[in-house]
């Protein structure tokens, strides 16, 4: 993991990147709301779409996973019960990142 | 892992009831917590009925006076009864705070009071700060010069820069603010809480110092500084209004503009 300093930088980092995405995220929902299927799917396939979800998926696990990396910190005292989590944790963050490429990817071949 | 519940053994069970004889109505309980090292009894919670006609203002007052007319037995810390020393330190109606500044009235019905929270205690009201003291020598809490001359000499400081020690030297080391904080609860063994952070922040503000940059190197620690999560009880402990919570805030800056 990287030095406390650096993670407490990313941690900031990501929070402040984050909140205007999810504001647009709502907006985007919101605006959404009520409109066809086809439509919906029109939107996603834009460029500008494919990239606001992969910046919002990435930012959001690294913001998670730093996060995460806290509580364990705080709470598992155990270094080889720390190192397991861990593992198991970059694990399950980096099988939704290959599950949201996935889904991208099935959107624009369909 | 964390130990979430009490062991058996530090469970609490109801103690002896102190009841006043006279028939004043203006009666105040103290519930106090008490524990011996000296049997293997559990802890109890101990009643005193108190006259508060009859006694001073302040909490410390009422302990006073039950040690020295109902029960001597009774252990505690005081001093200066003033807020100056920090020796009073106990948790009062479910806050730390000194017990000389704490004013009866300012309590609604029963008085509990226990020692400051998550500390081994020795007797009753008495922690041991033991732990707390080596964190706290371990920020190295005097001025260091580097060259050995300068010592000879006054070292002059602007109005300025010793306004920047203002909210920060008047830190009387009563414990309450870092016996408040859950982060110092779990990992007392390596984060160095509000008081030894506040302290620390106080000489990395000191304009006479010359070893910032070591003192940033040696606090760049994930326990040190990082467990801090800026919960903010230590603000809202502090019996002498000071903020350590913002004293943190100030030093995770300074080591991040390193």
């Amino acid at each position: 993991m990287e030095s406390a300093k650096n993670a407490w930088k990313i941690h900031r980092l990501t929070t402040i990147l984050l909140i205007p995405l999810i504001i647009y995220l709502f907006v985007r929902i919101i605006h959404f709301s009520g409109e066809p299927y086809q439509l919906i799917l029109e939107e996603i396939r834009s460029l500008w779409s494919i990239l606001f979800i992969l910046i919002f998926t990435v930012l959001g696990l690294i913001h998670m996973r730093v996060g995460v990396n806290e509580i364990l910190e705080d709470y598992i005292h155990d270094e080889s019960a720390k190192k397991v989590i861990n593992f198991l944790i970059s694990s399950f963050f980096i099988l939704i990142l290959i599950f949201v490429c996935l889904s991208m990817w099935l959107i624009l071949i369909f | 892992m964390v130990q979430f519940n009490l062991p058996d053994n530090s469970k609490l069970t109801d103690g002896d009831y102190y009841k006043l004889e006279s028939e004043n109505k203006r009666v105040k309980k103290f519930k106090i917590y008490r524990w011996s090292p000296e049997d293997d009894k559990n802890p109890r919670m101990d009643t005193y009925e108190v006259d508060i006609d009859d006694c001073g203002p302040m909490v410390l007052d009422a302990v006073m006076k039950i040690k020295n007319e109902v029960d001597t037995s009774l252990t505690f810390r005081r001093s200066c009864r003033e807020g100056i020393c920090g020796s009073c330190a106990m948790n009062i109606d479910g806050t730390n705070t000194l017990a000389c500044t704490k004013a009866i009235s300012d309590v609604r019905g029963d008085i509990k009071i226990y020692p400051l929270p998550h500390m081994p205690v020795i007797k009753d009201l008495v922690t041991n700060l033991k732990n707390l003291y080596k964190q706290l020598k371990s920020i190295k809490p005097w001025l260091i010069k580097q060259k050995q001359e300068a010592t000879d000499t006054e070292n002059i400081q602007s109005r300025n820069d010793r306004e920047k020690l203002d909210g920060l030297y008047e830190c009387i080391l009563c414990a309450c603010c870092s016996t408040s904080c859950p982060s110092y609860w779990w990992n007392s063994d390596k984060y160095l809480g509000p008081a030894v952070l506040l302290q620390s922040y106080r000489w990395l503000q000191d304009s006479r110092d010359e070893e910032r940059k070591e003192r940033l190197k040696e606090l760049d620690d994930t326990f040190k500084v990082y467990r801090c999560h800026t919960i903010m009880n230590c603000t809202q402990a502090c019996p002498k209004g000071l903020n350590p919570a913002k004293a943190i805030a100030g030093i995770k800056q300074m080591i991040a503009q390193q």
